[in-house]
């Protein structure tokens, strides 16, 4: 597998680096990891670097997880770029609103690297 | 402490319905199903959840006090929707520090704003784990973004809750309590 350039996007910089030590154990390497605080800057990274695959959380302050990727898409910045969302968010309802804003995985806080590395691997073999 | 300000931010974090799903938001009545809701079991599984997956640690439930701490931190997440209320993760700042370093792998002199991110993350988790154990609670009520108290010698106090879960736990040595107050259901 190439260099894999991910985007993680979480308030949290804990989590961002939970996160990207899950995608290591997963056996994403080498990875360059790429963080945003909010969706809003999530959205300046993007115009500024392209990305292999993209990690967000949902509840965030001044742009949630769920209003950046449904600006990812409309503004077409990372075409074909898969995208997972990670949250503690867990009923059905946010899976279908995550899905309809163009989601193509969704894993659950808490959650282990091996749960990572069967939502997040397969996603990245086929783009 | 007042919940207030987390309370709000929680409701703005409850998705807004189109028609249908507002039909089916006042179909539902925790009221009517309030023993599920305060049933203590969702807590312990919950805490063992995001412990165990997160910081690869088995808790158990004790029923000592937290010791006292000079300096103790707090976690405050709150619930908004057809439950409002909060969950609330406290330790002290010894405790919270080893369970930032689990989460990070660092070491941790004092309470720094990695501790309080970690520490807001856990309660956060946990937050969800528990609303997520309860049927018709997991889509109806928002959480909202942690807020992190340090300090000495302070309390939390909540007037009349519908109902109030607080519970001790301990792993290698490191004590913590988590209370699920819950001054609102519908």
């Amino acid at each position: 597998m190439g260099e894999v350039r991910t985007l993680i996007v979480d308030d949290s910089s804990v989590m961002r680096k939970i996160v990207e030590r899950a995608l290591r154990q997963a056996g994403l390497d080498p990875l360059v990891v790429l963080e945003a605080g909010s969706g809003i800057e999530g959205l300046d990274v993007l115009k500024a670097s392209q990305v292999d695959l993209i990690l967000s959380d949902i509840n965030m302050p001044s742009m949630d997880g769920l209003e950046f990727l449904r600006q990812v898409r409309s503004q077409n910045l990372a075409p074909g770029v898969p995208v997972v969302m990670i949250t503690t968010e867990s009923s059905e309802e946010h899976v279908k609103q995550a899905i309809q804003a163009g989601a193509q995985g969704y894993i659950r806080k808490p959650f282990t690297a091996e749960q990572v590395k069967e939502r997040v691997l397969p996603l990245v073999s086929a783009a | 402490m007042l919940l207030n300000g987390v309370r709000r931010a929680a409701v703005a974090n409850t998705s807004v319905p189109n028609g249908r799903e507002l039909e089916q938001r006042m179909t539902v009545s925790l009221r009517e199903s309030v023993h599920m809701v305060a049933d203590p079991k969702h807590l312990d599984e919950s805490v063992n959840e995001v412990f165990q997956m997160m910081l690869g640690v088995s808790v158990e439930r004790v029923e000592s006090p937290l010791p006292l701490r000079d300096e103790s931190v707090t976690a405050v997440v709150g619930f908004g929707g057809v439950l409002s209320g909060a969950c609330v993760f406290r330790s002290g700042a010894e405790e919270a520090m080893q369970v930032a370093a689990l989460m990070t792998g660092m070491d941790f002199t004092g309470i720094d704003d990695t501790v309080k991110d970690g520490i807001g993350e856990i309660c956060n988790m946990l937050a969800g784990a528990w609303k997520g154990k309860v049927p018709g609670l997991s889509a109806n009520c928002g959480l909202s973004i942690p807020a992190v108290i340090t300090g000495r010698d302070y309390n939390l106090h909540v007037q009349a809750p519908e109902f109030q879960l607080n519970h001790r736990y301990a792993f290698n040595g490191v004590a913590f309590s988590v209370t699920i107050v819950c001054d609102g259901i519908q």
